[in-house]
């Protein structure tokens, strides 16, 4: 009896956290993303409201929530009004097994790793359902684009895991990040990083792999008809699984919580953050990739790389053990 | 291609006197031609042997009577042709977007403008006027609004 | 049920616009897409036709001048120098060299300006956000230098029948030294953030070819026809103003394809800087108006065709005179609409991020083509 009401106090604690998480790291990554963009592109950004701007994001979510719901006529119904649920939900529950520090951890499943890959898959889902129900050329080929890369990303994504979870010999994030103390991964399998940010920023659709949005081609892509709040649930989504998907590649290749002086939730914060810095690097430096040539890339150059780095990693830890 | 050539060859479509060459100084072209519709298409084939481009196709509204107007340039060297072809009221001129293919829009922008039909193209309906436009604005009668 | 009945499988319609991000105006293009391959495409054009033909035959000739920013607004002055030159040649009045001097100027001034807007609106149709702003940052020098002389920022209404209004002074002339040293500077950064990007590369390389013989029967002229590898430059080709005077080249392309006609808009940028430095070097003292026009025109009776080469391409004015102080028709012949009009034959078959990469390169000006 004792061991549930702990265990349901603990959850209940770690859902409010998750949620203030995800809004706070939502609401400092718009801002982010403005001023990193704005600072790249020799201008200042938002400047007005708050210091530099830092209470921009809440004026404009104020204004979103302000904002009429517009429901198009043809939508299937059921399944618009779904999409940016089931958009954020797996989302949450991915946050329920990061290890921000070795004691600050919600769940610590020995199938960690595993949850966070499979319910981050659902997001595919997700855009699937917005693109076909939106009922528009635009956001069903939006919708099409992105159950494609996803399916080809997916690939070289896991393998670079899986390479890692071979040294580590456990699916659990705590186990894996406690293990690289001495030494990061980084240092032991740069390649698997490299192939793991490059899927990662696919993953995420972002610039330069951001096809199903291609705001030059398809105008919004999948959330070309949706407004207001739906759409916010959108961005709300992207940004945190751009929090989900830099946090994982922290805890593989980047030594989670590890680092002098600081407290470790502060490092593991610090690397997070840098990471999602480089993504948006990312996007406001290289033009988009055309369709075929992403999967292309995808097919013939990531998921055989990815392959022989798994094959190698593998062999040499049979040797070494 | 020196003037003297392209009139030669478009003289020999056109007839001798029609093809004259003008003061390049004062109207910015060097030859001019005077044909009748029915010439246009064999007329144009023979420019497109000399590898002209077609610069521009417009008509003027003389009151009585329209007049086509070809203008033909060369990429390669400096020999503007303008081909003048005088029409009555009601008579269509044979298109020449098969040859220039480029000349579609031209042909389609002036049937719209001044009414004038050009016999054989392949998609004679407005361009730039809505679809269901029933008047023709460049018409002298034509008034405007304002 | 359905795999027993098996999928049919069809085309259906996309309407790229009139309202679309990347067709930088009102322009429709009808695609019949076969998934994400284009199988046919038909523009729809008009929307912004403001009957500037019309206009002219119901206006003076100098009322007509403002018209004529309006045609094109990013290279406004290519046609203010046109129909200049058209009213001068049917009036038979002379330019003073100064004059044409400073119509070259600022001509190729507006032409580095369009250049510049055109290459960062193209990298943003291709999902490049930043070069956007580094084109505009150095495109306000040139919009400020010319809003000093002419008073407008876009739609320029500098020219007047017989010369220039406006003298230029020595800021002005240190401002267009300091601008292309600026401008200088500045390819390196271009190049290095976008020309040898690998992404950028593989979107421009063999995509979009446009071949000689079709771009002769399209009458395609301008960058999009020079990177195809046909040096037709109206500048070199049929000199007018004082270009001769001038030492420049006429980049063109080999393969005509997209990067080509990205690398030759580049060059030109280089040349237009060029021609501006000598023109400033060689810049005559004397009049910058003719003496006696009238200030009612009546040109006699006659036709005349004059062309100059805007950023897009050869702009002719057809101008018939009647005797009147109105011209009787004026025909303006826009390189857009030619351009234009070989889309289809460049966009079938491809896919739509082509599609979008190819209608870019082009370089439209959506108004132009209506007028």
């Amino acid at each position: 009896m004792q061991f549930f009401l702990a265990e349901g106090a603990r959850l209940g604690l770690g859902l409010i956290g998750v949620i203030s998480l995800v809004a706070v790291n939502a609401l400092f990554l718009i801002w982010m993303e403005r001023k990193v963009s704005a600072h790249i592109q020799l201008r200042p950004g938002p400047m007005e409201v708050g210091f530099h701007g830092a209470l921009q994001t809440i004026a404009d979510a104020l204004k979103l929530i302000g904002k009429e719901l517009i429901t198009p006529e043809d939508v299937d119904k059921l399944i618009y009004l779904l999409a940016p649920i089931v958009m954020f939900l797996p989302v949450l529950v991915s946050f329920l097994v990061i290890p921000f520090s070795p004691t600050l951890l919600i769940r610590d499943l020995n199938v960690g790793v595993l949850l966070i890959f499979a319910f981050s898959t659902l997001t595919v889902l997700a855009i699937l359902m917005a693109g076909w129900a939106s009922n528009n050329k635009y956001s069903l080929l939006g919708a099409i684009r992105s159950v494609a890369q996803n399916v080809a990303y997916e690939i070289p994504l896991l393998l670079t895991a899986m390479s890692i979870i071979l040294m580590a010999g456990s699916f659990q994030p705590s186990v894996i990040v406690s293990q690289q103390a001495k030494v990061w991964n980084i240092f032991v399998q740069p390649l698997a990083f490299l192939l793991f940010i490059i899927c990662g920023t696919a993953e995420t659709n972002r610039a330069p792999f951001d096809i199903p949005e291609a705001e030059s081609e398809l105008v919004a892509g999948f959330h070309t008809e949706y407004s207001g709040m739906r759409f916010a649930i959108f961005f709300l989504a992207e940004y945190t699984n751009m929090f989900i998907v830099s946090a994982v590649a922290t805890i593989f290749f980047l030594g989670g919580w590890h680092g002098p002086f600081l407290p470790p939730v502060v490092w593991f914060l610090l690397k997070v953050y840098a990471l999602i810095f480089l993504m948006m690097w990312f996007r406001w430096t290289f033009p988009r990739l055309r369709f075929d040539q992403l999967i292309t890339f995808a097919w013939k150059i990531l998921i055989p790389l990815a392959l022989l780095n798994l094959i190698v990693t593998a062999f040499v830890l049979k040797l070494v053990r | 291609m020196p003037a003297h050539t392209v009139i030669e060859t478009v003289a020999a479509i056109v007839g001798p006197e029609k093809a004259v060459p003008v003061d390049y100084a004062a109207t910015g072209c060097h030859v001019r031609v005077e044909a009748q519709p029915e010439q246009m298409p064999a007329l144009a084939q023979a420019m497109l042997a000399q590898k002209f481009f077609l610069e521009s196709l417009t008509a003027l509204d003389l009151m009585e009577s329209f007049e086509v107007v070809y203008h033909f340039a060369s990429y390669f060297e400096l020999c503007r042709t303008v081909v003048h072809v005088p029409l009555p009221v009601g008579v269509e001129v044979p298109t020449i977007s098969a040859i220039y293919p480029g000349a579609d829009w031209f042909e389609r922008e002036v049937f719209e403008m001044f009414g004038i039909i050009f016999s054989g193209h392949p998609n004679l309906k407005n361009l730039i006027l809505p679809d269901d436009a029933d008047f023709h604005p460049l018409l002298k009668d034509f008034v405007a609004s304002s | 049920m359905m795999l027993e009945k098996g999928l049919e499988e069809r085309t259906f319609y996309l309407n790229l616009g009139p309202q679309h991000p990347s067709t930088h105006g009102v322009l429709r293009i009808v695609l019949e897409m076969d998934g994400e391959f284009i199988v046919t495409a038909d523009p729809v054009i008009g929307y912004g036709h403001r009957a500037h033909e019309k206009m002219a035959e119901l206006r003076t000739y100098q009322q007509y001048l403002p018209n004529m920013g309006r045609v094109d607004y990013l290279h406004a002055l290519a046609y203010n120098q046109c129909y200049c030159m058209a009213v001068e040649k049917l009036a038979g009045i002379t330019v003073p060299e100064r004059a044409e001097f400073i119509r070259v100027i600022t001509s190729e001034l507006n032409r580095i300006s369009s250049h510049l807007l055109w290459f960062g609106a193209y990298l943003l149709d291709l999902g490049a956000f930043t070069p956007f702003l580094y084109c505009f940052d150095d495109r306000e020098q040139i919009l400020d230098l010319l809003d000093r002389l002419t008073g407008s920022r876009l739609t320029y209404c500098f020219y007047r029948f017989g010369g220039v209004p406006v003298d230029i002074d020595d800021d002005f002339i240190a401002g267009c030294r300091a601008f292309s040293q600026r401008l200088r500077s500045r390819w390196d950064d271009y190049d290095n953030l976008v020309t040898k990007n690998v992404i950028f590369i593989h979107r421009t390389r063999d995509v979009g070819i446009l071949p000689p013989e079709m771009a002769l029967q399209y009458g395609v002229t301008g960058p999009t026809l020079r990177g195809s590898g046909i040096p037709y430059d109206i500048r070199k080709s049929e000199p007018f103003s004082v270009y001769p005077l001038f030492d420049f080249e006429i980049p063109i392309g080999e393969r005509g394809d997209v990067m080509d006609r990205y690398l030759v808009r580049l060059q030109e940028m280089e040349q237009s800087l060029r021609i501006i430095e000598q023109a400033l070097d060689k810049l005559p003292n004397g009049p910058i108006m003719a003496e006696k026009v009238p200030k009612r025109l009546k040109p006699p009776e006659g036709e005349v065709y004059t062309a100059v080469e805007t950023a897009r391409g050869e702009f002719g004015i057809y101008l018939v005179s009647k005797g009147d102080v109105k011209p009787y028709r004026v025909k303006l012949r826009v390189p857009c609409f030619s351009n234009l009009s070989v889309l289809p034959e460049l966009i079938k078959d491809t896919m739509v991020a082509d599609a979008v990469a190819i209608l870019g390169s082009i370089d439209l000006v959506i108004p132009e083509i209506d007028r």
